[in-house]
């Protein structure tokens, strides 16, 4: 039991030791905050501290957890046991993209955009091929088709603001 | 008693002027395609739209928001039962029964009783909601800040201790949504904490980046990841019908599942999950059927723990509405809309913005109908949407997100900082952590701190005010309760 599970608690350990660092900079932000506690007796950095505190604790308990024979009452998660790490970053370059771009070259264009390289990246964790250069431009194209018509239904109907590439509002 | 049925009045005259009553529709109509759709619950739903709230005035987008919770109820059955992954928490357990019977050719029946308890519970919680929520606003308006700090408390304790299997992770799941909360400026003094310098920063980070982050993008780069590979089988679709004894084992159910889910959704122990798998102990324990549960589908098992499962999700509307409290993640979703027009949700409430709040209430009335309509004779048209391909719907859910978090406040810093939420969102549930304690976590952090540091004012700076005031006390032992008991009974159980 404990054999198949050991890649999982090394796993365990770094998250443990995250919530620690996090911890950590939550209590050195802390120190910045002056109490000006006032009536209350308890000022602006309270709150942080017992944050930064209870964090502390939660991240020690999960560390000496994963060293300790893993983690109580884990439920095994869903999905495969490995992951596929090309697919991750064709959907991640996707968002990214889309953040990079989205002011620049408008909502529309930057969106089908993110659309055609997150469905090559999710078609790929399928096993299937992701397609030359013709998918590639259908997968754009269906990307502006649905991008398109949300834009218009917000920014026209709903009157929220998304960036356009052109001042005439249709992209 | 007179009061309540003609402010009730008024506000199905509100509910039902043309507008607002399109708004239902939309919203009971988008609810049940979101619920519908695997990947997209009605938290993340109403939460991409929340940009809304800047143009539609309050009582309309309120009455939208609370069509797509109710909506993504009535959808998510639909799933549970035709699809073996279940959507939301509170499906979980009609996919137990639900999909069974779906396979041995009776889906039908299971997807009406499904829909037929869904409105006969949710229309019963609406009664008792329109009957209880004065009484208990009236109640709170004597709640000081001590209590009212507790009362929080207790929700959040709730929120991580109980409701996920582990404390432990629920506690860290808690404290991640508080110190997420902390960003900004310090409520009281004005205060900046946490910025690192970063303008953007100063303002806080909004509900909607977080909420989009970790259920929308953080589904989809796990997807990504771990589930290309999982196969999910549609069962097929035969004609919405009950026949004679379905219906005579189906209403026992519904009214037992009603009265099991209502004051679980009513006290801040949130969620839907205790109530529905409560209700489905009690149908298994009490039908004449037993050999049918777990085997060939039991009626009782679907019609259950559907009705428990809404009557919860309507009854959180009575601690959100009274307390400012929320209990779900969808509730803590529309605490922060009404936030984003200035209105304090709590016991004022139903004198400040009294019309708003029984238009709310009359428009659950409509869309508990709309939906019945919605789902028995059109639920074929739903079904077609569970045949969209896994990647073009996901890949579609990020540019839904984009409006979303690029809407809330027209900055591209914040798709950057969505996408590490998405990548926080894939290592909790990766590793098990609950994800509702964040958003509860984040939303309710500055309202308890504010309370609190209130209360301490009140109490010139001694920590006594919290058990010197009768009512506080009572609720600071509860909170004991809950954390101590469950951990005292399972040493005894050794």
């Amino acid at each position: 039991m404990s054999d198949a599970y050991s890649p999982n608690r090394s796993h365990q350990t770094w998250i443990g030791a995250g919530t620690l660092v996090v911890a950590a900079l939550l209590a050195a932000g802390a120190t910045q905050i002056p109490s000006a506690a006032g009536y209350a007796g308890v000022g602006p950095n309270f709150l942080p501290w017992v944050v930064a505190a209870v964090l502390a604790v939660c991240g020690g308990l999960l560390l000496w957890h994963a060293r300790s024979g893993g983690w109580r009452d884990v439920e095994a998660p869903s999905g495969a046991a490995g992951g596929d790490w090309p697919a991750l970053a064709w959907v991640s370059a996707a968002v990214l993209a889309n953040a990079l771009l989205v002011t620049t070259i408008g909502f529309v264009l930057s969106c089908a955009l993110c659309f055609a390289l997150a469905v090559r990246g999710l078609r790929l964790c399928e096993g299937r091929p992701a397609g030359g250069i013709r998918q590639a431009f259908v997968d754009l194209l269906v990307g502006l088709a649905i991008a398109a018509p949300v834009f218009w239904m917000f920014t026209k109907l709903l009157a929220i603001n998304l960036p356009g590439i052109t001042a005439s509002g249709w992209i | 008693m007179i009061d309540t049925w003609n402010q009730l009045l008024g506000g199905f005259a509100t509910a039902a002027t043309p507008i607002n009553l399109l708004w239902a529709f939309i919203g009971c109509a988008v609810g049940t395609g979101v619920g519908v759709l695997p990947g997209l619950g009605p938290a993340v739903t109403v939460a991409m739209l929340l940009p809304i709230t800047a143009q539609v005035e309050p009582t309309a987008s309120m009455i939208f928001f609370a069509g797509i919770y109710y909506g993504a109820m009535y959808g998510g059955s639909t799933t549970s039962i035709l699809l073996n992954t279940p959507g939301e928490t509170g499906t979980m357990v009609t996919a137990l029964e639900g999909f069974k019977m779906a396979k041995n050719g009776r889906a039908g029946a299971a997807l009406a009783t499904a829909a037929i308890g869904s409105f006969i519970a949710g229309t019963i919680a609406t009664v008792l909601v329109t009957l209880f929520a004065p009484i208990v606003a009236n109640f709170a308006v004597r709640l000081g800040p001590p209590e009212y700090f507790m009362l929080m408390l207790l929700a959040f304790t709730t929120v991580s201790a109980v409701l996920g299997k582990s404390t432990l992770r629920g506690m860290t799941a808690l404290f991640i949504g508080l110190a997420i909360g902390l960003i900004g400026l310090d409520q009281i003094t004005g205060q900046v904490r946490y910025t690192m310098g970063i303008p953007e920063f100063i303002d806080g980070i909004e509900v909607v980046l977080v909420a989009v982050g970790l259920f929308a993008v953080g589904e989809t780069l796990y997807n990504a990841l771990y589930e290309g590979r999982s196969v999910a089988t549609l069962n097929r679709l035969n004609k919405v019908h009950m026949t004679g004894t379905e219906w005579r084992r189906s209403w026992p159910a519904w009214l037992r599942g009603t009265a099991i889910g209502f004051p679980f959704g009513t006290v801040p122990a949130g969620g839907s999950e205790i109530p529905t798998f409560l209700s489905y102990a009690v149908e298994r324990k009490l039908s004449k059927h037993k050999e049918e549960f777990g085997t060939s589908g039991a009626i009782e098992g679907v019609a259950g723990p559907e009705a428990a499962n809404n009557a919860a999700v309507t009854a959180t509307l009575v601690p959100l509405l009274t307390l400012g409290i929320p209990t779900s993640v969808t509730a803590a979703i529309l605490l922060s809309a009404l936030q984003n027009y200035g209105i304090q949700a709590g016991p004022q409430l139903f004198q400040t913005s009294s019309a708003l709040v029984w238009a709310l209430i009359a428009s659950l009335y409509i869309g508990n109908v709309m939906l019945l309509v919605l789902n028995l004779p059109l639920v074929g048209m739903w079904v077609k949407l569970l045949k969209i391909p896994k990647p073009h719907l996901y890949a579609g859910i990020l540019i839904f997100a984009t409006v979303g978090v690029y809407g809330m406040r027209q900055s591209a810093f914040d798709l950057f900082v969505m996408y590490g939420i998405g990548l926080l969102g894939v290592l909790m549930r990766r590793y098990d952590f609950p994800t509702a304690p964040v958003i509860v976590g984040m939303i309710l952090g500055p309202l308890a701190e504010a309370q609190m540091r209130n209360a301490l004012s009140i109490g010139e700076g001694k920590w006594g005010v919290f058990v010197e005031r009768p009512m506080s006390a009572v609720l600071l032992a509860i909170v004991v309760g809950v954390l101590v008991l469950p951990r005292l009974m399972r040493l005894r159980k050794r």
